[in-house]
This record gives structure tokens, sequence and C-alpha cells, in this order.
């Protein structure tokens, strides 16, 4: 059973997000703030993180990105960022995955549907094909 | 409510041209192009607004082709895309009801999140007036300019700033060569030695880690430890699809976070169409997505788009990707492939490089050399893409290239392609540099 890690400072939507990836099949670890984050991405050893932005200091799901890339050396490890970002900040411009300035997977805006969340974990954990090759349109 | 058989969303290079092209098609039909803008600009000059234009006023797209095709323009914006109702909803509070809607609302500038970026001073380009207005108050004003990203835009933003009176400009790039991405290393290496004589400094192989200071930017630090000073900061690393209303909708997004598209520009919902950089890509070359958002790759996208609202007219073949820039005083230009970039893909390549005068003979007025390299499958001798370098001709030399790739020319159509010469217009037919790179590519073949 795939094991993903949820940073986020929001309950809410940890205990949502908790339900849904359980009902999925999967193991769910939960971190509140960026440090407790960087120390479970050690303890638990997950399979697939899911990223907050905007936690109690401002844009520190970036940093914890740079920090499990950088620092602890997880250059393979599966990210996903989840965040509300450019809707609360408003921002004439867009963050986006970058190999070098933002090292993730996928940048979702929230509110995502469970479908996508889930479809971008599975295509992550090669439990599925990514969409862009999909033979549906 | 208000009704308009077509709606295009957005007003800039591929929104305009759906229009246009929606109604040479279709003369009967009512359209409406809804812009957010009151004044659209030109995305490709942006640039030289900080040099050569020095105004954003003078980087504007005239509204006059509205009225030419009779299409109607509204300065509004869309809140929401109603399917199913076949409506969209406008900030105005106004509804429109579509028989065909045409989403073309562009791209943002990506964000790369290096601590600092939210500081005075740090300028993300957006296509707005009232923001390149600022930048130019802004850059006026400063000293020292740091630019993040060494490719088109980055080089472009370079060479335009220097020539703002006392402004010392440096561009910072990952790579180990600014324009890596669009051209082969003995390319950019000519591209960089212009830029250097030009005095821009280049931090080529270096990442930013920080843009740091009090409330503006005061210093730029990279990864070697260096620090840059800078009171003002540019960055230029790329663009992301603008997908919110598209998003919102419903329809189908695809790998690079654009609207999925099929080779007739429709989207997931058969009367929604979409082009431009909000609009996802294949490349040429094999299919896969592309993540290119040029102009000249939107305007292509619109007049299909425009043309298939009502019935499939015409058929996208996919991305062949045609660059062209100017530094400095020469001219730069790619169609197709890069050398390095067709061996990543897999091809077996051989290339020719020929360089000639573009005037015959030499003394005539206006000399100036022109480079060019041709890149070719080894196997079929299929044209897989095209470079040069040199007088500004290569601006359109390169579009004749990227003519002959998408009809999968050969190196010996190529070596036997006709033209036209004069000894005031064009290098010599003797040695017209596109036929010789070609002959170039034959000897290689034969080694």
């Amino acid at each position: 059973m795939a094991k993903i890690l949820v940073i986020d400072d929001d309950r809410d939507f940890q205990d949502s997000t908790r339900s849904i990836l359980e009902e999925n099949g999967f193991e769910v670890a939960s971190a509140y703030t960026p440090e407790e984050g960087i120390e479970k991405v050690k303890s638990e050893k997950p399979d697939l993180i899911i990223l907050d932005v905007l936690m109690p200091s401002e844009y520190e799901g970036f940093e914890v990105a740079r920090k499990i890339r950088e620092e602890l050396k997880l250059i393979k490890l599966p990210i996903i960022i989840l965040s509300a970002v450019h809707q609360v900040k408003k921002i004439p411009y867009h963050f986006a995955p970058d190999e070098n300035y933002l090292p993730v997977d996928y940048f979702i805006d929230k509110p995502a549907s469970p479908e996508l969340l889930l479809g971008k974990i599975k295509e992550l954990l090669n439990l599925q094909k990514p969409e862009s090759e999909e033979s549906t349109f | 409510m208000k009704k308009s058989e077509v709606v295009v969303i957005g007003g800039s290079a591929a929104g305009l041209t759906s229009a246009i092209t929606a109604r040479r098609h279709y003369p009967d039909k009512k359209i409406t192009v809804i812009r957010k803008e009151e004044k659209a600009v030109i995305p490709c000059g942006i640039p030289y607004i900080f040099g050569t234009l020095g105004s954003p006023e003078k980087n504007i797209m005239g509204d006059d082709a509205y009225k030419k095709n009779k299409i109607e323009l509204l300065i509004d914006e869309v809140l929401e895309i109603d399917r199913k109702a076949k409506k969209v909803a406008l900030k105005s509070g106004e509804e429109i009801e579509y028989e065909k809607l045409i989403i073309a609302t562009g791209s943002l500038p990506m964000m790369p999140p290096i601590p600092g970026f939210e500081k005075e001073n740090v300028f993300p380009v957006y296509k707005s007036l009232p923001h390149l207005s600022k930048m130019l108050e802004v850059l006026k004003k400063s000293k020292r300019l740091v630019i993040i990203g060494g490719g088109f835009i980055g080089v472009e933003f370079a060479d335009e700033c220097k020539k703002i009176e006392g402004l010392e400009v440096s561009i910072v790039e990952i790579l180990p060569h600014c324009l890596q991405i669009a051209f082969d290393p003995e390319f950019c290496e000519e591209a960089e030695k212009i830029l250097e004589e030009r005095g821009i400094k280049l931090c080529t192989g270096e990442k930013v880690v920080s843009i740091d200071g009090l409330k503006n930017v005061e210093w730029v630090k990279l990864e070697s430890g260096r620090l840059l000073e800078a009171d003002v900061v540019i960055i230029g690393i790329g663009a992301v699809p603008n997908v919110e209303l598209a998003k919102k909708a419903g329809l189908r997004l695809g790998p690079t976070g654009a609207i999925v598209v099929d080779r007739f520009m429709r989207t997931s919902d058969e009367n929604i169409f979409a082009c431009g950089d909000c609009a996802e890509k294949v490349s040429f070359f094999g299919g896969r997505p592309s993540a290119l958002r040029l102009a000249s790759i939107a305007t292509a996208e619109a007049r299909i788009a425009g043309a298939n609202l009502y019935g499939n007219k015409r058929e996208y073949i996919g991305t062949i990707g045609v660059f062209s820039t100017f530094i400095g005083d020469t001219a730069f230009a790619v169609a197709g492939l890069t050398e390095e970039n067709a061996k990543r893909q897999g091809y077996d390549v051989i290339t020719g490089t020929f360089e000639a005068p573009n005037r015959h003979p030499g003394a005539m007025p206006g000399m100036r050399p022109i480079k060019v390299k041709l890149i070719f499958e080894r196997r079929t001798g299929a044209l897989l893409g095209g470079i040069f370098m040199g007088d500004k001709a290569v601006g359109e030399l390169v579009n004749a290239i990227s003519a002959c790739i998408h009809y999968r020319m050969t190196i010996d159509d190529i070596a036997s392609f006709q033209m036209g010469t004069h000894p005031a217009l064009t290098a010599s037919p003797v040695v017209y540099p596109l036929v010789n790179a070609a002959e170039m590519a034959l000897l290689q073949a034969k080694k």
C-alpha cells in the first residue's frame, strides 16, 4: 500500500483529503507545519507528498520542496503542490513546476476535484498511464 | 440577453486572428471579441518598448481591424462560461449567448518562487500597458538590471535595456549558454559574444538562490556565492497557459496544463475551440506535448480554429517551432530541430553548414555574411531543421525553411532548390547558402 504524506496547516483539508485517499486504498500521514513535514518525510518515508504553499509563514511550501530535493536529496520522490496561492494572492503571474526553481511534479490549484488529484497521484505512482498517453479525448 | 453567433474570448494575436479568419470564412455570422484590456499590447514588441521604441504607447495593436472586418469589440471580462446554456457571463453583468466559442486567453508569466521574489522592482513580464509603463519608469531611474533567464525574452530585454543610458545589464542563465534551448552551441557562442561586446554581463551555468534587500531589491545571490548588485530584476523564464476560465467550465486540460484540443483546434466541447498560448500543443516531430508558446504559433492555430467553426476545413500539423531574434545588429533564426535537439529525440542526423556574403560581388553595399546550418535525418534525407545567423534576411529565409520542413523536403530537393538572386539583394547563385549547406550535408552523408 502506497503511503502519502499530506503537509498542510488546514485541518479540515487534511481530514477530507485523508478520507478520500484512504477510501482509495492509500495509507496517509499528516504534517501540519513545514518543520513537521520535513521530519515526517524522514521518519514516515512516504511514496508521494501533497504539499501546501501558504502555511504559517508565507510561501513555506516552496522551501519545503527545495529542502526535500536539495537537503534530503530525494530527487525522485513525487511531490504535488496543492495550493490556493494564485486565488488568495490574486497575482498576475503563475507558479509552475520548474526543474531548477520549483522542483515538483505538479502544481494544482485548490479547490481540485478528487478525480483530478487521484489521477495525478496514480500517474506519479505508476498506477495508471499519464494523461498525455490516454487515447480517449 | 445579447446574442452573437461567434464569441471570442481574448483580443491578443490569437483572438484577433481567429475572429478575422472566422469573418473571412463565415461572412454572415455575427462575431464578437471580448477583450479585458482597454488597449492590447503587441506581445513580441514588448522588449523593444525599453530601447528602440522608447514607449509602451508605440507598441499597441490598432483596433482598425475590428471595424474593417465587421467584428464587434467589447472591452469587458468573461467571468464564466456556461457550456450547457452556451453563454458567457461578463463582469459588466451582461450575458452573451453563442453558437461557437473560441478561447484565446493566452498565458501568464511564470514566476520562480526564489526567496525574495515579492520585493519591490522585481518584474515578471506581463502584457499590460500600465505594468509595462511602470517597468519603463523604474528602469529609467535604475543603475543595475539583473535579468533572470537567458532565453529569447531575457536576451532581447538585455539588448534593448542596454540602450537606456547608464544602465548596467546582467543575465543569469542556468544552462551553460544563453539561448541554448533554441540554438546549437556554435550559434549561442556567437550570440553571447555580441552581448558581451555590447557590455552585457553574462552569468551562465548559474542559478539564483535569493533576491535580497530591504523593501526594494538590492542584490541577487547566485548559487556559486556570487552577489550581483541590482536595483531592478526582470524575470524571463517562461510562461504558463492562462486556463482559469476553461478549467472552471470543465474543459479537459492536457499534460502541459493547457486546454486539450484536437487537430481542428476543438476542445473537449464540440462548440468550443481554443488557440494560442492557452491551447495544448504537440510537436511536428513525433507528436509529443510541446510547451512552445509563440505569437507565430498562436496565429497559425487561430487561422485553423476560425476556419473550422462550422465544419472542418483545416488541420494542424503540430508545432515546427520557428524563431528569430536580433541581437546588436545580427539576426539569429531557427526552424525545426537543432542538431542537439534532433539527437536528443533519437534521430540519426547529418548536418551541412555554409557561409556566404548576402550580396554579389561582396563589394556591393550592405554586404553582410549569412551562415546557414541545415539538419537532415540520415536515412531518408528529410530536412529536420535549419539555423541561420547574419543579415536581417535570415528572418525570412527561416520562414522558407519552415515550409521545406513542413513538406519534408530532402537534401537533394534543397540542393536543387530554384532561387532568385540579385547582386543588391541576395547571395550569389553560385554560393547561395541554403543550397550549399545542403551540398555540404551530402558530402557528410557520403563519409
